[in-house]
């Protein structure tokens, strides 16, 4: 039962692969680089001049400096899925019970699976350095 | 004072070299020390602080450093994955913004860094009769081009005002630009794919996915317009922008465009047109983008905590003005005239008439309008001022639309930091002349 179960997952998950892959066949998408010294200012000449794809370079990142302290490691492997950590630093100081709600939304609107040993980490983190009371950088 | 202000300046110079030296030989990792933007201090010569807050963003921009993108000039930062990118205030002189200037906002991270015309198709698909899958040349060739001029504005530009201050994009008020769009009329692509009697909305998707698990926001991003929504007559599938392809971070190969409705609606790279039989029930329609259905849209902290507060999806723009220039950087000279520039639009129709004030919104005196470039372009305008003796002045602009609404002087709050348009001031400091 167990081991059919764990089949149909694979054959599943297997055709929703190569559907997305068909789907996705007209572009690429999502590549970010770390080097953001002017390689963009500075472009090389596209190589293929009869083709129809069209691309631009990868994006540059531009990561923040996140306040040091205990929790700031799982912010970054937690709150990094699905985007930057700038999300954090844009924030003007944030009341500590709207850093909680944020989190919770993250988790229950968003879907991003945080264990929940780790939930009150990062509360406790975001609380500890982003509110108008400690906020430093 | 003078010498003081100079070796101060010295001071800031050497401060941003040394930074500049520190953020090349850290190498990756954190780029604090970036430029800031341009003229966003009034008379202060102070770099600018890395975030605003409790109280409101007091820059014309938002506060992040100046990055620089594929086919983008310079722009303020926000974000950088997704990516959200602020337009300067100094791009806002004229009615129309440069592709490259226009600002950026994506909700998800996997954006296409190249399209492949050979093989992408836009989809018009569900309740139609006739499923078409047509390519660039197909949407230039076989649709009559239309043209429009309209801003583009999110609909969290200026969300830094708000007090309390909201989660969300932190923008200053360059989360906008004004554009002439090209492509085929929506409704003439509608027609064609011959939409069945039971349809009741159209839906929208481009080809942006996000790493978040399927059937929430954090996958994909999809927003749906009524189909008895007149605005669908004036939307069309952009594939030119100020008489050029657009931009791949604005949308390319082709965009949504909804004249006088906030950017939500303008989805980038769109390629799946989805005509609905059912209310689209997904997050950025539902639960996101939605403003409470009061007048102005405005509430407060206490009645949304309290449940009281009903929400609608949000749609048009209200009213709005902005001072261009002076824009405070500099001292102006007594008695020597300065024009004072700015732009105005509406997404309920056409700026009719454009006030400024000098005496901080005391007494107000007519603009003169600028070209007209229809009910949803910018529409720049201007008055020559002299000022009469050396001091401060704060500045104020104020534009009615075709329909009566005024800006008013009041902000607004909702929590999702939307609908601000109170009328802007601009303080100017005035010296004398001899």
């Amino acid at each position: 039962m167990r081991y059919t179960t764990v089949c149909l997952i694979v054959v599943l998950t297997g055709f929703t692969a190569a559907a997305a892959r068909l789907m996705y066949a007209q572009f690429d998408a999502g590549q970010y680089s770390q080097n953001n010294s002017g390689a963009i200012a500075q472009p090389a000449s596209p190589a293929e001049a009869d083709g129809a794809s069209y691309s631009v370079t990868a994006y540059p990142l531009y990561p923040p400096e996140l306040a040091p302290g205990a929790g700031r490691e799982a912010v970054q492997s937690y709150c990094a899925t699905c985007h930057s950590t700038r999300y954090i630093t844009m924030q003007p100081p944030l009341p500590p019970e709207t850093w909680a709600a944020e989190v919770d939304k993250m988790i229950k609107v968003m879907g991003q699976p945080i264990p929940e040993d780790v939930q009150p980490v990062i509360i406790k983190y975001l609380q500890a350095h982003y509110t108008p009371e400690n906020r430093k950088r | 004072m003078n010498e003081h202000r100079r070796l101060s300046r010295r001071g800031l110079l050497q401060s941003i070299a040394t930074a500049a030296g520190v953020a090349a030989t850290a190498g990756f990792g954190a780029v604090p020390n970036l430029l800031p933007p341009r003229a966003q201090v009034s008379g202060d010569e102070k770099s600018l602080p890395t975030f605003t807050g409790p109280a409101p963003n007091p820059y014309w921009n938002s506060v992040g450093p100046v990055v620089q993108y594929p086919q983008k000039f310079p722009l303020v930062l926000l974000t950088d994955r997704p990516i959200q990118l602020e337009t300067p205030r100094h791009y806002f002189e004229t009615a129309f913004t440069p592709n490259g200037a226009f600002y950026v906002r994506w909700h998800l991270d996997e954006i296409p860094n190249a399209v492949d015309l050979s093989v992408w198709r836009l989809s018009v698909e569900g309740s139609v009769e006739r499923p078409l899958k047509l390519s660039m040349s197909d949407l230039t060739s076989k649709f009559k081009p239309v043209s429009v001029a309209a801003v583009n504005q999110c609909s969290g530009n200026s969300r830094s005002r708000l007090q309390p201050r909201v989660p969300g994009g932190q923008w200053g008020d360059g989360a906008m630009g004004n554009a002439k769009w090209t492509g085929a009329s929506l409704r003439e692509l509608l027609d064609s794919a011959k939409i069945k009697a039971d349809a009741l909305a159209v839906q929208f998707q481009g080809l942006d996915k996000g790493k978040g698990p399927q059937g929430h926001g954090s996958y994909e991003f999809l927003k749906s317009l009524d189909l008895k929504d007149s605005v669908l007559d004036d939307s069309i599938i952009a594939y030119a922008m100020n008489d050029e392809p657009l931009p791949m971070l604005n949308g390319f190969p082709v965009r949504l465009v909804v004249p006088g409705y906030f950017a939500t609606y303008w989805v980038k790279s769109l390629s799946w047109i989805r005509v609905l039989d059912k209310t689209d029930e997904n997050f950025w329609m539902k639960t996101a983008y939605r403003v409470p259905d009061t007048p102005r849209g405005n509430t407060n902290p206490e009645d949304v905590k309290g449940g009281k507060v009903r929400t609608v999806p949000i749609t048009r723009m209200p009213v709005r003005s902005f001072i261009v220039t002076p824009n405070g950087e500099s001292k102006l000279i007594a008695q020597l005239p300065v024009i004072i520039r700015g732009i105005a639009f509406s997404g309920y129709g056409s700026v009719n008439k454009m006030e400024l004030s000098v005496d901080n919104g005391k007494s107000w005196a007519s603009a003169q309008l600028g070209e007209d470039h229809g009910p949803y372009s910018f529409r720049t305008w201007s008055m020559a001022w002299t000022p009469p003796h050396p001091g401060r002045y704060v500045l104020a602009a104020r534009a009615t639309d075709g329909k009566g609404n005024v800006q008013p002087d009041e902000g607004v709050w909702n929590p999702g930091g939307y609908l601000w348009n109170r009328i802007e001031r601009e303080q100017v400091v005035v010296g004398r002349a001899s």
